[in-house]
């Protein structure tokens, strides 16, 4: 049903997520998120999703923790010598809740790999798979769809990135990263 | 970068009671390891950005991939030496270019006639390809840029300098 690399993997994202939620030390708390993304990204990598795993290995794991260790210079560790935070069970309530929620859809998901999927089913993912080499000379379609045929929205996504660096600019009233 | 520069870094040292969680720590270990390091993860980012069109990746996931470069880097050798080696105002620059690469690449299409993003009408052989090679190398400078800037942007004010010498009405001419 399950392999055993998948199922370790599994094991591995949700430790370090439960340990993310409930180290009391920030530092531990971090390196513990950067395992998770590692984890999540080795896990796209086996869904065949290479492009989402690069990008998760990348951002996830690499430059959000340092971003976030930055961050964390100007806090203190909480008194006390507990490894662990005391948990809020009204928190803990509404956690368990939405995962609840969230895990009853799982049945409504195909397999994965599944020959019966409507991306697979797609006349448009058939387009894509049949034309992109002829029409964009990549090899890549991934690519060749988010360059060529919907170009417009990743040009609008980098934009986005351009205005979300002017706008810190902005808030900081700076002219330059300083 | 020398050992010499390395030493500017201790500036940015801030203490905050614990010295353990200093932002810097001069490490020979650390400086070691990103000097043998930094060329490979430099190589691999562009090599994503570039190769995108033919295997996994694309100019965001190279963006990131290069931008963390400039991360060891600062981290090794100092956020303070790292920010003047890089110089912010280049920076700004290089955001600016990878976005109108980006706009010349879609509208430029326009202006030669084309539909947006239509490569064809450009009379290279294959340009279609290249084209998509710019665009992605267009993205990644972008989003590599805006990375490293972010970065710099929360070490200044992780290491508590710049708001305190701002008049605070300074902020008013913006609004």
């Amino acid at each position: 049903m399950i392999g055993v690399v998948p199922a370790v993997l599994l094991g591995l994202v949700i430790a370090c997520a439960l340990a993310t939620a409930v180290l009391r030390d920030v530092l531990a708390a971090i390196i513990a998120f950067a395992a998770y993304s590692l984890g999540i990204a080795m896990i796209w990598v086996l869904l065949q999703a290479p492009d989402v795993g690069l990008t998760e290995a990348a951002v996830g794991a690499g430059v959000t923790t340092v971003l976030f260790l930055l961050t964390i210079a100007k806090t203190v560790r909480p008194p006390g010598d507990d490894i662990f935070e005391s948990l809020d069970p009204t928190g803990l309530l509404v956690a368990v809740l939405i995962v609840g929620v969230l895990a009853s859809t799982l049945g409504a998901l195909p397999p994965v790999g599944s020959a019966e999927t409507p991306v697979a089913q797609s006349q448009v993912t058939d387009y894509y798979l049949n034309n992109a080499y002829e029409q964009t000379h990549v090899k890549n379609a991934v690519t060749a769809v988010l360059a060529a045929y919907r170009g417009f929205d990743t040009m609008g996504e980098a934009v986005v990135v351009f205005a979300a660096g002017v706008g810190l600019l902005v808030v900081l009233g700076r002219e330059v990263f300083a | 970068m020398s050992v010499d520069e390395s030493g500017n870094g201790d500036g940015d040292a801030v203490d905050v009671g614990e010295p353990d969680r200093s932002l810097y720590v001069e490490s020979p270990i650390i400086m070691a390891t990103v000097r043998v390091v930094a060329p490979f993860v430099f190589t691999f980012g562009l090599f994503i950005m570039f190769h995108g069109a033919n295997s996994a990746g694309g100019g965001f996931q190279g963006g990131v991939t290069v931008s963390t470069v400039i991360l060891m880097l600062a981290v090794a050798f100092g956020v303070e030496s790292t920010r003047d080696w890089v110089s912010p105002e280049r920076l700004v620059a290089l955001v600016g270019v990878g976005v109108s690469v980006v706009l010349l690449m879609g509208i430029g299409t326009v202006a030669l006639g084309g539909a947006f993003l239509e490569y064809d009408v450009v009379p290279i052989y294959h340009f279609t390809k290249y084209g998509i090679e710019l665009f992605e190398l267009g993205i990644g400078i972008i989003v590599s840029g805006i990375v490293t800037g972010l970065f710099f942007g929360l070490a200044a004010g992780a290491s508590g300098e710049g708001s305190a010498d701002r008049d605070p009405d300074d902020r008013e001419g913006l609004l």
